[in-house]
This record gives structure tokens, sequence and C-alpha cells, in this order.
């Protein structure tokens, strides 16, 4: 289970409402690399991860992300606050107001609703940490294309944070990686899946 | 920076320590460093939750400021600029 703290992890305090900046910050909330994805990819693969550090790495960093996907809702909330008729269509966001208002709805910046269809939990721990790995770049890379479209420093300070822990949590799913092809057959890492062959 | 404001960085600051060491003791339950470095920081922070919902309230529901009224409604929620 989970506790809630009534607080973010990091503070968001963006002055300035920019809803052009809203538009594409929301792509890490709902889209294909988001926050939302990826606590739902590390949540799920979790069950049957074979070793004690794995099941520990996939649950705190999937919970990590909860409170990721907490801050990049935040911005996207604070930017779309006190806007007018003019403001919504002048900045493009009316594609989203019209549906969601300044509700926040999961999606990509290009108006794609969230989809499981963008991670995998396949059983194999292999399988799922190099995925998560490449995950993490992902969304390490999107960060990097937010900070070269935004200016505003108060934005900016978020989007930094938050890609820093990308690539920390890179960093883990890497030595999770290690502890498993450590105790695998180091002639054939593919001998047996140690998530389904090895019975407990 | 408010008073609140500075609070509240400070249980943010320690609370990310906390964190950030779990998540490294994840993948070396064995360091007695990182050990040491996680007690450390997990004891700042829970010195500086208590002096923060002393002033502003509760950061959890099971916290004991919730004692007379149900206080856990009245500060402002994380996402609001008031909050920060």
């Amino acid at each position: 289970m989970w506790n809630y703290e009534k607080k973010l992890e990091y503070p968001v305090k963006i002055k300035t409402p920019n809803p052009t900046a809203a538009k594409i910050i929301i792509s890490q909330f709902g889209g294909p690399d988001g926050e939302l994805g990826a606590s739902m990819r590390y949540l799920s693969q979790r069950y049957t991860a074979p070793l004690p550090e794995v099941k520990a790495i996939l649950n705190d960093i999937g919970t990590e992300e909860l409170s990721h996907m907490e801050m990049v809702c935040s911005v996207v909330y604070q930017l779309t606050r006190n806007l007018t008729p003019k403001e919504i269509k002048e900045s493009g966001f009316d594609v989203y107001f019209v549906d969601h208002t300044n509700g926040l709805y999961p999606v990509a910046a290009s108006g794609t609703p969230f989809s499981a269809e963008i991670f995998q939990s396949t059983g194999d721990p292999i399988a799922d940490l190099m995925e998560d790995m490449a995950a993490e770049q992902k969304a390490r890379l999107t960060y990097d294309n937010i900070l070269r479209l935004v200016d505003d420093p108060d934005v900016r300070d978020v989007i930094k944070f938050l890609r820093e822990r990308e690539i920390v949590h890179f960093q883990r799913f890497g030595e999770g990686l290690r502890l498993v092809t450590d105790t695998l057959d180091a002639k054939n890492f593919y001998a047996y899946n140690p998530s389904f062959d090895v019975k407990r | 920076m408010s008073d609140r404001q500075k609070l509240l960085k400070k249980v943010q600051m320690y609370s990310f320590a906390v964190t950030d060491s779990a998540m490294f003791l994840d993948s070396h339950p064995d360091c007695a460093e990182a050990l040491a470095y996680y007690n450390k920081y997990k004891k700042l922070c829970e010195e500086a939750k208590k002096q923060f919902e002393q002033t502003y309230g509760p950061l959890t529901i099971e916290s004991e400021q919730n004692d007379t009224r149900w206080a856990w409604v009245d500060a402002p929620f994380p996402w609001e600029l008031a909050a920060n």
C-alpha cells in the first residue's frame, strides 16, 4: 500500500501562466515516455522480479515516479491558471481546452491519450530491466527537449530536477540488471528465465 | 521566501536525501556508509516534518495535528501555488 505525504518531492512555483509550455509538458504526464507510464511499468513488473534487490528497486522507483507524475501535473496546472479565451486560442491550447478545460488528462503533446501500449511487463527480468533503462533515457531526452523549448526559469528548474532523477534511475536499473545477470549462467544468460523456470 | 516555504524546503531537502539514499541501498544493501547517511537524514527529516506540522498542519492523515479538527483539509494541497 501507499501513504500520501501532503507535499511535492520538489517545489513547483510558477509565477507566469504559459499554455504553450503546458501543451508540451503534459507529454511527461500521459505521453509515450511520461511519468504515468513509467510508474505503471515498474509497479507492474515488480511482482515477478527474481531478486529482492530488484523487487525493491522496481517498487521504490515506481513509487518515486508517482511523485514525479504529481510534479508534472502541478506544472501543467499552474501554467494553465487564469487564462482568457483569447490566450487559449492564440496559444494553441484550445484543442485540449475544448475537451478538458484546464483539467488534467493524461495525453501526449500530440493529443494521443495515454495507453498501456507504451510499456511492457514481460515476466522476463532481463527484457524488463533493459526496457526500464531505455525508458529512463527516453524520459531524460524528453526533458532535454522541453528544456530546448521552454525559457521560464520557474519551469526549467523543475524540469532539470526531473531530468536528473532519470539519470539516477537509469543507474539503479543498471545495477539491478547486473545483479540479475550475476546469478545466471555466465555462458548463456538466456538459458532460462529466473522469474519463470525457477520454482519458488 | 516565507517561513512556511523555508521550512517546507527543509522537509523536502531531507526527505529527498532519504528517498535517494534508500534507492541506492536497494542495490547496495550492505553499504555501511550509505546506511549511516540514510539514518542521519532520516532523523533530520523526521524532526523537520514534526516542526513543519506544528505550525502548518499535517503532512499525512495519521499526523497528530488532526487531533481536535480534521486539519488535513485546511492547508493548501501540494499542487497549488500557495503550497509551494
